[in-house]
């Protein structure tokens, strides 16, 4: 099997290379890694990986920097199907747009638009809600059986870190959500894509469990 | 719900653990990875690494650590202690660390915060305020630089507001008369700071006991607690910090206590 993690100018690119490779040793699985832009390489592979740090807009023009990048990801993920992981603005763009900054389209494989985190009020201590939302927080699991969601109990912790969230009305795409002063979804996705809001790669077993769970989805 | 973080920093010096009271009289504390990997598998919500190494050749072996630290640890890393520009950050970035805070450098130039905000996002931005107290300033407390030795005659207050505005994401706070005592953290400092901006921040300086923890948390609104000498030497774990936590309402992460 061959694992992509795209490349296109974003952080954190190592910390998602490591946290794949530790997970594939445990596993005892021998797949392959790849970081790259390279469009062949993308279609030759069996997942792909979208890792995004920063700002949505900038994370956008990105990907537009390797010409034809996009187009191949639709033909990889939405045609030929394979397995795909958006990991925080690696998710965000895969809904219609974001409001961040400016209006910034996203591919729009699902239904949603990216939006400011709009907490008013005080939490349980009376504290205000920061943003960014930094830290562990629970996940609310609504799709128990989905394949991705094996072994991993209902509030177990994962951690997060960003300033957006996506706002989506539809429901029966959201597979667990969390709470900081509103509801935000964690982890969406249909068919044979998915996206979290956390970072499987930064928190810890619990992250390794969800990444063993991506790289053994079976379609 | 969001649990409040514990964080463990790790003071490094030319590649090696070290902590000391008020920034003097360094004790040699161990390996900086094999710590982090430990803190990492007792609980330890973040690590926090802060390079306090004298010259720059030193400065790379830090790199090693983090390269090392990042491949078995997958907790959240956060470095500091030498930064001065974008280059720093992207090295520091690409080795594996997930935030980097800056300090006297953004006392110097403040430019770096917003750079470095856009460039890498403001998640990954933490300005490190280092305070003592100072009655000539508005809100009592000065900004100071190099481990407290040097003051700036900037308002700690004005300071952090201007920290968030120019696009830090969080702020860590050091109250500097508190470092190292274990006498507790500083609450009004603390409470001072968070309850005027609206990132998140981390208490620092000062933690004796599971107690102090609780306390910043309940009295300060501050996001997170760091320490460093109580876990080292064994004083107190993570998870007797987390238990006492808990135990007063406070929503930890669970790590098996």
């Amino acid at each position: 099997m061959k694992i992509v993690i795209i490349n296109y100018g974003s952080g954190n690119l190592k910390s998602v290379e490591n946290a794949l490779k530790n997970a594939l040793l445990n596993n005892n699985w021998h797949y392959s890694i790849n970081v790259t832009n390279d469009l062949h390489h993308i279609k030759n592979s069996d997942f792909i990986l979208l890792p995004g740090v920063g700002a949505f807009p900038d994370c956008k023009q990105g990907l537009l920097k390797t010409v034809g990048l996009i187009e191949t990801l639709y033909e990889q993920v939405i045609n030929k199907s394979k397995p795909f992981l958006g990991i925080c603005v690696g998710m965000q763009l895969m809904v219609d747009k974001s409001l961040e900054k400016s209006l910034t389209f996203g591919f729009g494989w699902l239904k949603g638009t990216v939006e400011r985190i709009n907490c008013k009020g005080v939490d349980y201590l009376g504290r205000g809600y920061k943003i960014p939302h930094i830290g562990w927080n629970n996940l609310e699991i609504d799709q128990r059986d989905h394949p991705l969601m094996k072994n991993i109990n209902q509030q177990e912790q994962f951690y997060f870190v960003h300033s957006y969230y996506i706002k989506t009305e539809d429901r029966k795409e959201i597979l667990a959500s969390t709470k900081y002063g509103h509801t935000i979804p964690a982890v969406i996705g249909k068919d044979n894509f998915v996206g979290v809001q956390f970072h499987p790669e930064k928190s810890s077993n619990s992250g390794q469990k969800f990444l063993s769970n991506w790289l053994s989805w079976k379609l | 719900m969001l649990s409040t973080r514990v964080i463990t920093c790790l003071d490094v010096h030319n590649g090696r653990t070290v902590k000391g009271v008020n920034f003097v009289n360094l004790i040699d504390a161990g390996d900086p990875v094999e710590q982090a990997k430990l803190y990492s598998n007792l609980g330890a919500d973040e690590i926090c690494f802060l390079d306090i190494s004298a010259t720059n050749e030193k400065r790379r072996v830090m790199f090693n650590v983090i390269s090392k630290t990042a491949e078995s640890c997958f907790v959240p890393l956060t470095v500091g202690g030498g930064v001065n520009d974008i280059k720093d950050f992207k090295d520091l970035l690409s080795c594996g660390a997930d935030k980097v805070s800056i300090n006297s450098s953004a006392v110097y130039n403040p430019d770096l915060i917003q750079l470095s905000s856009d460039k890498f996002g403001n998640q990954c931005v933490v300005l490190a305020i280092d305070a003592i107290e100072n009655f000539k300033m508005k809100s009592g407390y000065e900004v100071t630089t190099h481990g407290g030795r040097k003051k700036t005659n900037l308002d700690a207050l004005d300071w952090a507001i201007k920290g968030e505005k120019y696009g830090a994401g969080e702020i860590l706070l050091t109250s500097m008369s508190a470092d190292g005592t274990k006498s507790g953290y500083n609450l009004k400092l603390t409470r001072l700071i968070s309850e005027n901006v609206s990132i998140p921040v981390i208490a620092s300086g000062g933690a004796g006991s599971p107690k102090d923890m609780v306390e910043v948390i309940l009295k300060s609104g501050a996001s997170a607690v760091l320490a460093a000498s109580i876990f080292h030497f064994g004083i107190h774990s993570i998870s007797s910090v987390k238990k006492e936590m808990f135990k007063n309402g406070i929503h930890v992460r669970d790590c098996g206590f």
